[in-house]
């Protein structure tokens, strides 16, 4: 991991309210992420988990600090700029109701590209090859309410990262979605991570922020612990577990 | 966790030599619990004496060989079919730990959960990613019943871990509650009150 | 990556296909807007279809006029044949070339037998007899008047001017083909016998035809000379131009129509019509410059109607966008979801704002479409009865393109408008707060009822000022439109308060009203646009009723209701008995009253036709004191507090003229005590005096000191000279004779009657006195049989009088007023219907909830009802107070401008003090206030399912 950081936080910060009434949402923070890299958010709600996600895709402003995105620094750019970057370098996946009902599956990863102002039938391929790289080439043309939850947010996950973008935001990708299905989610994420692109995940569930590279603990707005990934044979040694 | 029942399972589907017994149980287990061919053979002898398995002559290469006899199998039917108890709890370390921890001069409890968090954490990410191999590995075609073995073995480490993170996270939302309110009433009392309601807790 | 401006239209192409799929995915808030976009559409798309397709080209006006001919000849009696004339391209006038040497010139039409024209027609001319008259004929109900036109219509020459129906046209001189119109209108058919009045010959009647251009035209066709007598022994009366349809190799060029011209004929050339010669070639503008084109030109109020269709239009528009505009602003925050969804993809706020107004395009296009596709259709199915209601057929089915590229134009563009606030205000969302859908109040705007307040300020301060200070309508009815749109602006902030109400009521419709106010966004704009809609309609009901009471109430009726009265123009004495007796025979009547006038110097003097150079007159006298003072320049010796008060006095303000009274003797009527009960008069004193031989004055104009006083003349023309009004009448007169005379109280109506006089007093007078009418009581109206025949009768006497049948006050205002109450009706649903389903959708969670904790199922039911009539009562209530106002300003402004013209008018000596009642249309008023909003909620209710549905994903 020597590339330079798809995303970077410096001292990034944001309080709600002034006064009596402040709350600090997050408090000065930095993070980087790198291509390859998965990093898990956790955290109690409230400790700052979804601001730092809204922070780092420019839907929200810092009240200090900077998020670089592909060398572009948020903070300073314009709002037309930034909703160009989240078309061109960010890709966000929440936890439900990802997709635009009145769109197609395809047209929806299209979406962005469209707006961009690729042409419809280029989008439309980009968009297909993204969906057959899922495995979903079949639902290309249906409806969000005719698919299931775990096709749409793969076919989120897909929108996220068509194009040029390599940056992945998601807000509890897994919430509305069993177990199974949400593994198959984090399967795709996490095989999109290794294909290069950087993903952040927040999660407060442990299994899934275990798909995750690094995970970043915050309590209170702050980040009060990281893990990094071991090498998993230590496991294997006989003994290591019980 | 019985090797017991493991060695009656294995030989349910054909006479098996002691080796080849302790081959396929670590196999099946990922080698999460390494078996000794000493214990494989104590094992089978008990087994015989209790008339559950027995000797079934020798192969080519001349191990000796045992077979699963119709008790055998009647056990190893009743021992599927019966629930793991969960009557008397294994004696956790980390339970024991943290209930020793509250109101201990000295001890953040908290840095003590959040140590045992990312260790726990770590450990699951570790899990996940042999899991993730796992999961490519049982996509191949020759992927056997042992690869599915594995990963249902893998998943219930990940699970247990799961299940410990939460049981932090909750204890911690736990301690957190209870330090309010006892500053909210400002009386000296609360952490006699705590340790008692957080060593419930841990014994639960 | 493409250019900016491709990136803009893609962008725009993926807010469309949302949009469109939106549209679909939301059924019944699609179908309402674009209802609402449609139906002025399909209106307006009707109506221009039906009106260029009804107005004929130019050549085929031409070919309605003058079948398949070249021209029609003429003959302007400015001379016989021969002398030259100079015409006018069009052929509708002519001058002599040299000015006629006077004398006995003949004015009469005269046209030249066929064989003249040879000599002065161009070579290979054909020609077509062709007149036409009038004349009166039989019927199976009594006499009609028609339109005879003599021209054989079975040549090909006439091909085009009419269409054959039934049978075939006239192949004798005994034979007659009839429109139609005419055919329905007398009751005859084809095969029956026709009898005019005049002349004792008969017709068969051989074919039905009609006229393209005019259906209604009672119209008879005969060959040359079998109608129309030209010889003057019993002519028909109003013989036209007679003339020859024309036909020529080639067209009649302008230089044939000047060389024929030099015959004295003038030529209708089709192909001058279509081509007008330039004005130097034309020598008759030499002669009357003033025919000159464009030296008179019809003052047009082009410019009037114009601004009058660009209000109506903007107007339209304005109330489409304020019931179209809250579905879309529902519609975009039911959407908030997902454009906060493209937010966080990218989309920026250009891209927002084109989602929400695509849906105003996806809906305005399919508004067009549909309305003009049902335009087109309507007009073409229910062509036969447009035709007949146009009375005329439709040229060709005219699809003008550019005026319907317009119209739907118009739809895309209301479609686009009522989007545009919505998505303005989508865009401004922040993506997070669409994101996390926090539903939260909005506070309404702060400056919006500022605005609101100083529009309604500066609006009535101007509706007032133009209403006292000056008489200006226009001033008002400005000021009036910017206090309606600040009470507009104000209706966030009225309905705030309207929720001050709620804690006074129980659960349901306290709910319904919170959540109104609670969701000002959605109720204000539904509120606003019920207002707009009651205010105009209620403004023009005041306004309408108003004038209808003025109307009413400057009504002066002839007689008491039901009273037929009858009177001669001319001939008296036993022609008017006869007619009286005619009346009797045809009519049931109950009762006659014989009336007279004074007769001086003969018994044929007097009437309304006057007798002759040896008949005088006699008139009744204004005694000295009973005639108004400000009449003449008198006012101008009074002081303003006398005039004011003079103003307002009986002497100035004389007793209304009917519109039909009974005139003969101008002031006098000689009758007796029938007279007085024909007319309803109550006062038993009236009929002792009357029998007594006094007078009966209907006014207190003439009477004084319980007297009148006859002034007669011997000479007419001192009597026509001499005013009622002029204090010097008594001494111009050769006689003044004092009667006794009763002045006739207690009653409402005096039907344009001055002064009675008993026969008795006429003789005893030693004047003279002649019946020349009569009024006749009934105890029903006549019907149309009878009163056709009696002019039968009438006409069986040789005589035309004038019959009038009293019917009493026919208000034209009830359609109006019927027609605004169901428009404002029916926006009112439209807006509370829309709000309501919008509501509905916006309280399906608060629902829920109701449902949960253990409401009932009717809840839901109710509450939409009282929803949906909040909305309408809301707006009603403020709607009528808004239209109350400009109402009234408007006549009171006319008041003021009248009184200022009374002013003027009074030193002239004529014109009473104006009457400028302010009547509220009380019914159409209640119809608005109570039932319209109680038939709003309960059909919410009705079409409100009273069941929860269950939650649905991917509801944005």
């Amino acid at each position: 991991m020597t590339a330079t950081p798809v995303l970077q936080l410096r001292q990034l910060a944001r309080t709600h309210g002034s006064g009596p009434t402040e709350v600090h949402a997050l408090r000065p923070l930095d993070l980087d992420v790198f291509p390859g890299e998965l990093v898990a958010v956790m955290g109690p709600s409230g400790s700052g988990k979804s601001t730092l996600l809204t922070l780092a895709g420019g839907l929200d402003a810092p009240t200090s600090g900077t998020v670089t995105v592909e060398g572009t620094d948020l903070t300073t750019a314009s709002r037309r700029d930034v909703a160009a970057l989240r078309r061109r370098a960010i890709g966000y996946v929440f936890q439900d109701y990802n997709l635009i009902p009145a769109l197609t599956a395809a047209e929806n990863i299209a979406l962005p590209r469209e707006l961009d102002g690729i042409r419809a039938k280029k989008a439309r391929t980009e968009a297909l090859a993204a969906l057959d790289e899922m495995g979903l080439a079949d639902i290309a043309d249906r409806f969000p309410d005719e698919i299931s939850g775990g096709q749409q947010q793969r076919t989120a996950i897909a929108r996220a990262l068509v194009g040029d973008r390599r940056l992945v935001l998601a807000d509890e990708p897994t919430g509305a979605l069993d177990s199974e299905t949400g593994e198959s989610v984090l399967a795709v994420l996490r095989a999109r991570c290794d294909a290069g692109a950087a993903g952040i995940l927040v999660t407060h569930e442990p299994r899934f922020a275990a798909w995750a590279d690094r995970v970043v603990f915050l309590r209170d707005g702050e980040v009060v612990d990281q893990t990094l990934r071991s090498d998993a044979s230590a496991l294997l040694t006989p003994g290591a577990a019980q | 966790m019985s090797i017991r029942h493991g060695l009656l399972a294995l030989l349910e589907s054909g006479p098996r030599y002691g080796n080849q017994l302790r081959a396929e149980f670590e196999s099946r287990t990922g080698a999460t619990w390494p078996l000794n061919v000493g214990q494989v053979y104590t094992t089978l002898n008990r087994l015989e004496r209790d008339g559950l398995v027995k000797p079934d002559g020798e192969d080519d290469s001349g191990h000796a060989l045992y077979a699963i006899t119709g008790d055998g199998r009647a056990e190893l039917r009743v021992w599927y079919a019966t629930p793991v108890d969960r009557q008397r709890p294994a004696r956790d370390e980390l339970a024991i730990k943290l209930a020793m921890a509250v109101g201990a001069p000295g001890v953040d409890i908290s840095a003590v959960i959040q140590a045992q968090r990312a260790h726990t954490i770590g450990a699951m990410q570790d899990y996940t990613r042999l899991k993730a191999q796992a999961l490519t590995t049982l996509e191949h075609p020759e992927a056997g019943s042992d690869d599915l073995a594995w990963l249902l073995v893998l998943e219930q480490l990940i699970f247990q871990a799961e299940a410990e993170a939460r049981w932090l996270d909750h204890s911690e939302a736990r301690l957190v509650r209870v330090a309010r309110s006892a500053q909210a009433r400002g009386d000296g009392t609360a952490p006699d009150r705590g340790r008692r309601g957080a060593a419930r807790d841990a014994a639960r | 990556m493409s250019g900016p401006l491709s990136g803009r239209l893609t962008g725009w192409r993926a807010a469309l296909r949302i949009a469109r799929r939106d549209a679909r995915r939301h059924k019944g808030r699609s179908a309402l807007v674009l209802a609402m976009i449609a139906l002025p559409i399909f209106g307006v798309a009707a109506a221009d279809i039906t009106i260029r397709s009804s107005d004929p080209s130019e050549e085929q006006q031409l070919q309605r006029d003058y079948g398949a001919a070249d021209g029609r000849l003429s003959f302007p009696g400015v001379g016989r044949g021969e002398r030259p004339v100079y015409q006018h391209p069009d052929g509708w006038d002519a001058v002599p070339v040299k000015k006629d040497r006077g004398g006995d010139a003949k004015q009469r039409d005269e046209r030249p037998e066929p064989s003249d024209l040879k000599a002065v027609m161009p070579p290979g001319a054909h020609w077509l007899s062709d007149q036409r008259a009038a004349t009166r004929v039989r019927t199976e109900h009594g006499v009609l008047r028609v339109h005879v036109r003599e021209l054989k219509l079975a040549d090909p020459m006439a091909r085009g001017i009419a269409t054959l129906l039934r049978g075939r046209y006239p192949k004798t001189t005994g034979e007659v083909a009839a429109t139609q119109a005419f055919l329905d209108s007398s009751g005859l058919r084809v095969g029956s016998t026709l009898r005019p009045v005049e002349g004792g010959r008969a017709y068969r009647i051989t074919g039905a035809y009609e006229l393209p251009g005019s259906l209604n035209n009672k119209q008879l066709s005969a060959l040359p000379g079998a109608m129309i007598r030209t010889d003057g022994s019993k002519p028909n009366d109003g013989v036209d131009r007679l003339g020859y349809l024309v036909s020529v190799p080639g067209a009649y060029t302008w230089d044939m129509v000047k060389e024929t011209n030099t015959h004295g004929i003038v030529v209708t050339s089709k192909a001058v019509l279509l081509d007008p010669p330039p004005e130097s070639e034309v020598p008759f503008y030499r002669k009357s410059p003033g025919m000159r084109p464009g030296a008179y030109e019809p003052t047009s109020d082009q410019a009037l109607v114009l601004t009058i269709a660009v209000t109506v239009v903007g107007l339209a528009i304005l109330e489409i966008c304020l019931l179209a505009g809250p579905a879309f602003a529902v519609g975009a925050r039911r959407q908030r979801r997902q454009l906060g969804l493209l937010g966080a993809q990218g989309g920026d706020r250009r891209h927002i704002r084109s989602v929400v107004l695509s849906g105003g395009l996806v809906i305005g296009v399919a508004a067009a479409v549909l309305g003009l596709a049902l335009a087109i259709g309507a007009t073409a199915l229910a062509r036969p009865l447009i035709e007949e209601r146009l009375h005329t057929r439709f040229s060709s089915f005219d699809l003008p393109p550019l005026e319907l590229a317009g119209i739907a134009g118009l739809a895309v563009l209301t479609g686009l408008l009522a989007a545009l606030f919505p998505a303005i205000a989508a865009a401004r969302q922040s993506v997070l707060s669409s994101l996390t859908g926090r539903r939260g109040v909005r506070r309404s705007s702060r400056v919006l009822p500022i605005v609101g307040f100083i529009a309604i300020g500066v609006g009535v301060a101007i509706a007032i000022a133009g209403a006292t200070l000056t008489d200006r309508v226009e001033v008002v009815g400005i000021g009036s439109g910017i206090a309606e749109l600040g009470l507009v602006a104000l209706t966030p902030f009225l309905v705030g308060l309207f929720g001050r109400l709620g804690r006074i009521l129980p659960l349901s419709p306290r709910l319904a009203l919170r959540d109104a106010v609670r969701n000002r966004g959605r109720t204000a704009p539904a509120v606003a646009a019920v207002l707009a809609a009651v205010a105009g309609s209620v403004a023009v009901a005041t306004y309408t009723a108003s004038v209808d009471q003025q109307r009413r109430d400057e009504y002066a009726p002839s007689a008491p209701h039901g009273v037929v009265s009858v009177q001669m123009e001319r001939g008296t004495g036993r022609t008017a008995d006869r007619v009286g007796d005619a009346v009797e025979q045809n009519l049931k009547t109950t009762g006659r009253a014989d009336v007279g006038h004074l007769s001086v110097g003969g018994v044929t003097c007097g009437g309304l036709s006057g007798g002759g150079s040896k008949c005088g007159g006699a008139t009744v006298v204004v005694p000295e004191g009973n005639d108004c003072p400000l009449h003449y320049g008198g006012d101008e010796k009074l002081s303003a507090a006398e005039r004011q008060k003079m103003m307002k006095s009986w002497q100035c303000n004389p007793p209304q003229t009917p519109h039909i009274p009974m005139m003969a003797g101008m002031d006098v009527l000689v009758g007796g005590t029938d007279v007085l009960k024909a007319l309803g008069v109550q006062d038993r004193q009236a009929y002792a005096a009357l029998e007594r031989g006094h007078a009966v004055s209907f006014t207190q104009r003439y009477i004084k000191d319980d007297r009148i006083t006859l002034a007669v003349f011997k000479k007419e023309q001192d009597y026509y000279n001499a005013d009622d009004g002029d204090p010097d009448t008594t001494k111009k007169a050769d006689r003044t004779i004092p009667l006794p005379a009763h002045h006739l109280r207690g009653q409402d109506e005096i039907y344009g009657v001055n002064v009675l006089l008993p026969p008795a007093a006429v003789t005893k007078a030693g004047l003279d006195h002649q019946n020349f009418g009569a009024y006749f009581r009934t105890d029903r109206l006549p019907t149309d049989a009878e009163t056709q025949a009696l002019s039968s009768a009438f006409n069986e006497l040789n005589v035309n009088p004038i019959l009038h049948v009293e019917k009493g006050y026919k208000s034209d205002s009830n359609n109006v007023l019927l027609a605004l109450t169901l428009f404002a009706a029916l926006v009112t649903l439209g807006a509370a219907g829309i709000a309501t389903g919008l509501a509905q959708a916006d309280a399906e969670p608060d629902l829920r909830t109701l449902a949960a904790v253990g409401a009932g199922t009717r809840v839901r039911r109710t509450l939409s009802g009282l929803q949906c009539g909040l909305i309408a009562a809301m707006g009603v209530v403020l709607g009528s107070i808004a239209g109350l106002i400009p109402a009234i300003g408007l006549r009171k402004a006319e008041e003021r401008r009248k009184l200022a013209d009374y002013a003027e008018t009074l030193g002239n000596g004529w014109g009473g003090e104006p009457h400028i009642p302010i009547a509220i249309p009380w019914e159409t008023l209640a119809g608005l206030l109570l039932v319209v909003p109680l038939g709003a909620a309960l059909l919410a209710a009705l079409v409100t399912r009273s069941r929860i549905p269950l939650l649905r994903r991917g509801e944005g």
